[in-house]
């Protein structure tokens, strides 16, 4: 890991501007992270620009997220630096943190061929990039083999504090303090912890990235049987689980597909459903119908 | 033939930008249901107010109208005025209804005009993060009332039975749920035929579930759901 980080770090641009012994070897560094609105961008972003702070480093972190609540690109604009910062905005990211891919239009602009790519390589496809330095962790994929894909953000924040030299104790206290009431027991902050620490360890894939297969399934998914027809969508299904609940004959049940959300989706046991079309009938994202074969 | 979706939805739109198990898009998806079944679909004006309900901009292949906060019923007012033909729908939030909007939809029912006025009460401001609303309940945690809504803000606000008081006898109002999507979608055209055929207002309140704001799953948002329909009865209210 030391190494990986020493590479990263050296081969920045802005080094030779470097002043005041900190224990940051930059001056200025420039991070943009992309998400998506709901996957935790904005927090990470919030408890690596406090843990700075903390540190003593001048830090200014600009949100930048569209009016849904969830599903549309979340861009964080973070700068840290051991200087006074005179302007947060700025063109030219230093690194970039890729954790959604629908989110990259929004960010292009911000990278250039010198820009630092990390990527969650377990959702994104690194062919998507051309940059020359292209870093990669699963985080989705190892945070959901250890506890739930929705932690993959702790694992992020576990990454980004060893990148940026933050001390790994101070990040996980300031992580504990922001995500407090989430972590409801000591057990699910401690497999947490767990997967920070994971995270910190990491050595950043630079080839032979992991195979993106936490996107969403393509196409439809059909289920014959019975005398009846099931068709959901995989990119329509948000997995929000109404259909589940008020599916009256429990025909219905979380498989391991995954939707939109990179969340598991429905499957169906034809063997219980009576194509009542309740589902359908409550499905908001309009993802699945149910409809009886006709005889012939 | 597949029964995903209705017939008038965009289908370029979807993945719509609502949340996960958004209650605005089960009620969207009976409202589209009942302009397929009416057959209304050419001939139909959406409004949409600021707040969650914009998000309906490009939910509908009909002509859709976005106008400023709270004033989606006078503008569907003057546009029914203008093009008295047309079927004038006004889609709002409890928000933009009964806080900043009130005073609009109280003379539109007192003056009788002929539109359908859509509200969806799921007890908060969901866009900006869950504040409390007039309609939040006592005792309700929201991000603005973080040890329950105090007494001296009042009960949950009932917007319907409010208008019954000042409306003019021909309207018609009623309170659905999205717990009963067919029973919705019926008084959706209820109230759609009452704008059409007796020229005169109505109003539909839709109790809605917000699990993202209320941070609940599926089961819990529908069971906090069943808790607000006690307070709040269900059904034709004039």
């Amino acid at each position: 890991m030391a190494e990986t980080e020493g590479s990263i770090i050296d081969s920045s641009p802005r080094q030779s501007e470097a002043q005041n012994d900190t224990n940051m070897e930059l001056a200025t560094i420039k991070i943009i992270l992309a998400g998506e609105g709901g996957q935790g961008t904005q927090t990470t972003a919030k408890i690596l620009s406090a843990t700075a702070a903390e540190e003593g480093f001048e830090v200014a972190y600009i949100p930048s997220f569209g009016v849904e609540q969830r599903g549309s690109p979340s861009i964080a604009f973070l700068t840290i630096s051991s200087n006074e910062i005179r302007y947060p905005r700025f063109d030219k990211a230093d690194f970039a943190v890729i954790l959604q891919e629908r989110a990259i239009p929004s960010v292009a602009k911000y990278v250039t061929p010198e820009t630092i790519i990390i990527f969650d390589s377990s959702t994104v496809s690194s062919k998507t990039f051309r940059a020359k330095k292209v870093f990669g962790i699963p985080a989705t994929k190892l945070a959901s083999e250890n506890l739930t894909p929705k932690s993959f953000n702790v694992l992020v924040i576990g990454v980004l504090s060893q990148l940026l030299n933050l001390p790994a104790e101070k990040t996980w206290q300031m992580t504990v303090q922001t995500l407090g009431k989430k972590f409801k027991t000591e057990e699910i902050k401690e497999k947490n912890h767990q997967i920070f620490l994971l995270g910190k360890d990491f050595k950043l894939e630079e080839d032979n990235f992991t195979e993106p297969t936490f996107v969403p399934q393509q196409g439809a998914i059909e289920t014959k049987g019975e005398g009846k027809r099931a068709i959901i969508i995989p990119d329509h299904c948000k997995s929000c689980g109404i259909c589940i609940v008020k599916c009256p004959f429990g025909a219905l049940s979380f498989g391991k597909k995954l939707g939109l959300f990179s969340m598991p989706i429905p499957e169906i046991d034809l063997k219980k459903c009576t194509a009542c079309d309740i589902c359908s009938r409550f499905c908001p994202d309009g993802a699945i119908s149910i409809e009886k074969e006709k005889l012939d | 033939m597949d029964n995903f979706s209705p017939q008038s939805w965009n289908k370029n739109s979807k993945p719509h930008l609502f949340c996960p198990g958004c209650g605005h898009a089960i009620a969207l998806k009976q409202l589209g249901y009942a302009l397929d079944e009416l057959g209304i679909q050419q001939n139909t004006a959406l409004g949409i107010d600021i707040g969650c309900s914009l998000l309906a901009w490009d939910f509908f292949n009909v002509d859709t109208v976005q106008t400023h906060h709270g004033r989606t019923t006078p503008i569907m007012v003057g546009y029914k005025i203008a093009k008295p033909q047309r079927i004038a729908l006004a889609y709002m939030g409890d928000g933009g209804a009964y806080a900043i909007g009130l005073q609009s939809i109280i003379h539109a029912a007192f003056r009788n005009n002929p539109v359908t006025v859509i509200v969806i009460n799921n007890e908060n401001y969901g866009m900006t993060g869950g504040q409390l609303s007039p309609t939040t309940e006592t005792g309700v945690k929201t991000t603005t009332s973080p040890s329950g809504k105090d007494t001296k803000f009042g009960p949950g606000f009932k917007g319907p039975e409010l208008l019954r008081q000042a409306a003019n006898e021909k309207a018609f109002i009623a309170r659905a749920s999205v717990s009963n999507p067919v029973q919705l979608k019926n008084l959706l055209i209820k109230a759609i035929k009452n704008q059409t055929e007796n020229n005169s207002f109505s109003f539909v309140e839709v109790l809605s579930i917000c699990p993202i704001n209320w941070k609940t799953d599926a089961d819990q948002s529908f069971q906090r759901l069943k808790e607000m329909e006690k307070y709040y009865p269900i059904g034709e209210i004039k």
